[in-house]
Formats: C-alpha cells, structure tokens, sequence
C-alpha cells in the first residue's frame, strides 16, 4: 500500500482580488522507503507542496490520504498529532530551539507524546548517536557548526520514527563539504528503510535521490526515476 | 494532564532564567506590590497579635462596665455614670461572678509628690483582684490586699515609670508620696510592663478603692469602672442581661431609654481593636492592590513581547507536534511562575521591610505576617499571573504554523 496518496490537490491563495494557485491539481503517490526529490524553481509550488504533505498546511480542496488516514479533514491539532508521529521534517534554517541543548532539542518532540523524560532521554541518545553527534549532546546550537546543527535536526526528526522524513532545502546553508555528508547521510537513511523526501532547487542534491519530481507553476512537469534507482535495485 | 504541567513548568522556568534581568523588571511590579502589602500587613499583624495577647490577659471569661454617655447627652452637660453603689449592688445582687474589681481613676488632681520632686501620673482606686484581671504582678514588695480596703489604709503600689520620675531609691517600699494632700507608703513597686503604641503602661499609681472613695469625697461625683471575671460555669450572655436589667432599674431609666452603660467581653474589645486595624489594612491593601494590577499588566505586555520574539520557536513546536494546549499552557505556566516568583520575593522583601520598621520604632511589637496574608498575595499574584497570561498565551497558541516558522 502506498504512504502518502494525492489525489486533486489544489491550493489557492487569495491575494487581494487576484487568486494564486499555489498547487493546481497535484495527483502523486509515494511508496514506502521511497527517496524521493522535489525540484522546481522558486514560486513553482514546492514549498507550498511540502507545507501539504508535512501536514503543516490544508489543502483547499483533494484528499491527501497518509498511510492510510484522511489527512485534509482533520483540524489543527489532529494535524499536530499527524506530524508528531508521522513526519519528521529536517529545515534549511535547522529550526532548533536556540536555549535549549541537541539533547533536549532532540527530545522535544518526544514531549508531545508525554514519554517520561528517562525514556525521552534513552531515545533522544540513540538518534543523536545515530548521526554521529553522540559526544556533543551538551552543546546549545549556537555552540555547534552548520552541519552538526543539521544533524541535531535530523535527530529530531529520527527520534519518533516517523513514517516520512521531509527535507526543505536541507543543504541550503551548508558549505559543499558538510553538504556531501548530509547528503551521504541521507542515502544511508534510506538504505535503512526510512522513506526520504527532499524538496530542493540544486539539481546535484536531486541526484542523491531515485526519483525527481520536477514541479513548474503549481503542476507536476515530470515524474521519473534517476540513475541512482537503477543502480539501488541492482544492488 | 500533570505531566503537561511539569514539562511546561521546565522549560517556563529555563525560560525565566535565560532572561533574568528582563524577568526581575517585569516582576518588578508584582514585587513592589505584595511587598508593600506584606509590610503594613505584618506591622499590623504584629500590633493585633500583642493587643490581642493583652486582652488575653484580661481573660476570655471577664466583662467590663462602664458608663456611657451619648453624644447628644454629653453636649447639654449630662453625663452618665457607675457608682460605687452600682458596685454594691453587683456584689450583692449580680450572678455568676467570681471577682469584682473596681477601677476609680482620680478625676482631679493627679500631681504626686515626692520631697521636692513632682510628677503626673495615673491614679487609680482598685483592690486585690485588679492583680488577677490585668496580670500585674509586683517586682519588689506586695500589692494591694484586702484588708488595706476594708481599713481604708493610705498605701501605694507604683509603677516603675512613676519611681524614675519621682527619683526615688531603689528600692522604695516604706518610702511616703503624696497626692491630694494625702500621703501614701509606698508598698509595692509593679514589674515593668512597657509601652503600648507609644503610651507608657508603667506611670500608675494604684491604691485601695475604698481610700480612693473617701479621698475623691462627694460620691454624686464619681465614675467607676467595673471589671468581672465569671465563675467557670456562667454564660456571659446570661450574665450580661441580667447585670443589664440590674444596672437599669437601679438607673431608673425606663423602657424607651437607652443603656447608660456599657457591658463588654474581653472580646468585644479585642473585635473593636481587630475592626480598626482591619479597616486600615484593607484600605491600605486596596491601595497596593491597585499597584498588583499595573504589575499585572507588566507582565502581560512583556509576555506579549515574549510571545513575538519566540514565534518561531512556537512555529518549531507547533511543527514538531505541539499541539495548542502545549503552547498555551507552556505560557501560561511561565506567567504563573514569573508572577508567583515576584510574589515570593515580594512576601521575603515585606516581611524584611515589616520587621524593619518594627525594630527600628521603640517598643514596638514585632512583626508578624499571619498565613493568611501569605497565602492570599501569592494566590493574587498567581491569580494575576494567569489572568494577564491569558491573553499573550492564547495569541501565542493561535499561532499558524507556517508563518511562525516564516516569521524572522
């Protein structure tokens, strides 16, 4: 069964008199442990189609169904439930709370469960280990490089084993070294299993990924598998 | 539902620290407000705790009587009065006493004379039992006993404010004073019992009711004071209606005249004294109040401020599941507690500031700062804290996630 199923998304923005439309009947399906690329230029709807499918935004009208729930009728806090336990996003910006550690900036979103903290801990460990910041757990962001801020927030993101990880931009602010390991550590994310989607403008991060989804004015331009995939089935 | 409140409280208190100049000047309001209210409400306390322990003395289950004139009364010259033949009656007639003891104050002169030295002081006519119902006990000496009443015999007790002014030795028993042109030995000295609010209780002179009647002379003219303690099993209702209709027949006053007396329970004179200071606390507490809402008021504008420059940080939590009951209580708890900790240190700073002013005045009592008054300025600030939370909690909670997440 597929994880995430669009069917007829639209998204319309009312600026003044004039209707923008953000997304314009969006039809797309993603498969488990898929990797998976968004890529378009700026005001061709990939934002607004992340903002979709992390649950963040409500579409004016299709359904989105979400490993098998109904996603486009729930309200605000049903959809934080959603995200909770569904998604983890990984930001441009890394998104963590400035005064508070990598350790409790990665237990953070364990709190919305209402796991105790020895646990939260325990969790929170284990995904920090997992993107190699196990003995930096101390350190507020501020105290951390680019690249280890972005791997405090794919902790985050691992830490409640979502169902979906979801990437904007997520080398944006990183220099190309850090990229590449990012990126390295993404594809071994998904050899893992996670199912990783990435939303992006640089063609070079796309070809991480085994399929490109090429968005252009609020549509799907083109939809196929890269190289990579070829080569990922082969081995 | 607790464990909400304990993760909020976390990171409203790491919240609170990462700003702690900004927190203090926000509370600064809150501070200020209870600390005043603490202070007067301390000094107080501490006056109607030591009055109250002086009536205490007197004992739960004594009365006084005293005559009363009404103002209109007293402007055409009349004035009413207890007699030494009222206290005959009592004695004779009045039920469930267990002591009487009459106070008669010298109405006129109350010049006292030592050698060459003179002084003013206090006189009172009383007898043995006064010793029982005021708790005044002498230092060197005896007090006044029976028989010095029965034999009329010119002696005197005296306060130690009255030995000092007198300049008389040491030890002055057997020494001889002198007051209306009478002269007193002097038998025993009282044990200092110091000042209340300013007014000396050691400048008396006491000496035998019934010399004081024969000195004061014309009877028509005196106006004693009675004091009653009840024997264990009177009800002083019972007694107080009795001693009433009593005191009235002997008073000829018919049934659409007013007392011309007042009977009163240690009590009542203790409420008295408790409503007066009541009154000047609550007006004083309506007053610091009002700097409690400005505060208050503090705290919100600087929540609201909070609010803004965390928004992304509320974009954040909202994206990685928060829902709007985590936010709003998360900012909801961090007023409480900013409020409640300015609530804490304005309760330590009144109560420095209460005792301050109590050691700093002479003989005045110390202060205390009852629990109910602790308990009602930190309710209020909590009660503050959520009321002005409300507002910036709830805008915070209402936030979209994506233009948190936008905002710069």
């Amino acid at each position: 069964m597929s994880l995430i199923n669009l069917t007829s998304i639209t998204k319309h923005y009312e600026m003044g008199s004039q209707v923008v439309k953000a997304l314009d009947g969006i039809d797309i399906t993603v498969n488990k442990n898929d990797y998976l690329a968004f890529i378009g230029s700026s005001g061709s709807g990939k934002s607004t189609m992340l903002n979709i499918l992390g649950c963040l935004d409500k579409p004016t009208s299709g359904q989105y169904h979400l490993n098998g729930k109904n996603v486009e009728i729930l309200d605000q806090n049903e959809l934080s439930e959603i995200r909770n336990l569904e998604i983890g996003f990984i930001f441009q910006s890394f998104n963590l709370l400035p005064r508070a550690n990598a350790l409790n900036n990665v237990m953070q979103p364990l709190i919305y469960r209402s796991i105790g903290f020895r646990q939260r801990k325990e969790m929170a460990m284990d995904a920090l280990s997992r993107v190699g910041l196990g003995d930096r757990v101390d350190h507020l962001p501020n105290q951390l490089s680019g690249g280890q801020r972005q791997r405090v927030a794919i902790a985050r993101a691992l830490v409640t084993h979502p169902s979906i990880l979801l990437a904007d931009e997520p080398t944006g602010n990183l220099d190309s070294k850090t990229t590449v390991e990012i990126m390295q550590l993404f594809d071994e994310l998904h050899k893992e299993g996670h199912t990783l989607i990435v939303v992006t403008h640089e063609n070079e991060i796309a070809q991480h990924c085994h399929r490109i989804v090429e968005m252009k004015d609020g549509r799907i331009f083109n939809d196929g598998a890269t190289e990579k995939a070829s080569l990922g089935v082969a081995v | 539902m607790f464990f909400a409140f304990l993760e909020s409280s976390r990171s409203a208190l790491a919240a609170i620290f990462a700003n702690r100049l900004r927190s203090f000047l926000t509370t600064l309001g809150i501070i200020i407000g209870v600390a005043s209210v603490i202070a007067v409400v301390s000094v107080t306390g501490g006056m109607s705790a030591f009055i109250g322990d002086s009536f205490a003395s007197l004992g739960a289950n004594s009365l006084t009587i005293q005559s009363y004139t009404p103002f209109e009364d007293l402007m055409k010259g009349i004035r009413s009065r207890l007699t030494p033949a009222d206290l005959e009656l009592i004695e004779k007639r009045g039920e469930g006493i267990a002591s009487i003891t009459p106070i008669l104050a010298a109405n006129r002169s109350s010049q006292i004379k030592y050698g060459s030295q003179t002084a003013y002081s206090e006189i009172m006519g009383t007898t043995y039992t006064y010793q029982d119902v005021s708790q005044t006990y002498t230092e060197v000496g005896r007090f006044l006993a029976q028989s010095d009443n029965q034999t009329r015999r010119r002696i005197a007790v005296i306060g130690e404010d009255v030995k000092e002014n007198l300049n008389l030795p040491e030890n002055p028993i057997n020494e001889y004073v002198e007051f209306s042109g009478e002269w007193f030995k002097i038998v025993g000295l009282l044990e200092p019992m110091g000042d209340i609010m300013g007014q000396s209780r050691d400048n008396l002179v006491l000496v035998p009711y019934a010399t004081m009647v024969s000195i004061l002379g014309n009877q028509a003219q005196t106006d004693i004071g009675i004091q009653l303690s009840l024997t264990p099993t009177a009800e002083p209702d019972v007694v107080i209606s009795q001693l009433t209709t009593l005191l009235r027949n002997a008073h000829d006053l018919s049934s659409n005249e007013d007392d011309d007396f007042r009977i009163q329970t240690a009590e009542q004179l203790m409420e008295q004294f408790d409503q007066i200071l009541g009154t000047l606390t609550m007006v004083i507490g309506g007053i610091v109040s009002i700097s409690l809402l400005v505060g208050g008021i503090g705290i919100m504008n600087i929540m609201l401020v909070s609010v803004t420059e965390r928004t992304r940080e509320i974009g954040i939590c909202k994206a990685i599941g928060a829902k709007s009951h985590h936010i709003l209580m998360q900012f909801l708890i961090e007023a409480l507690l900013l409020s409640l900790l300015g609530g804490l240190v304005g309760l330590a700073t009144g109560y420095g500031l209460g005792m301050l002013i109590a050691n700093n005045i002479p003989d005045f009592p110390s202060a205390i700062v009852p629990l109910w008054a602790a308990a009602l300025a930190l309710g209020f600030s909590a009660f503050v804290g959520v009321l002005f939370g409300i507002l910036p909690a709830a805008k915070a909670a209402n936030l979209d996630p994506i233009d948190a997440l936008r905002y710069e």
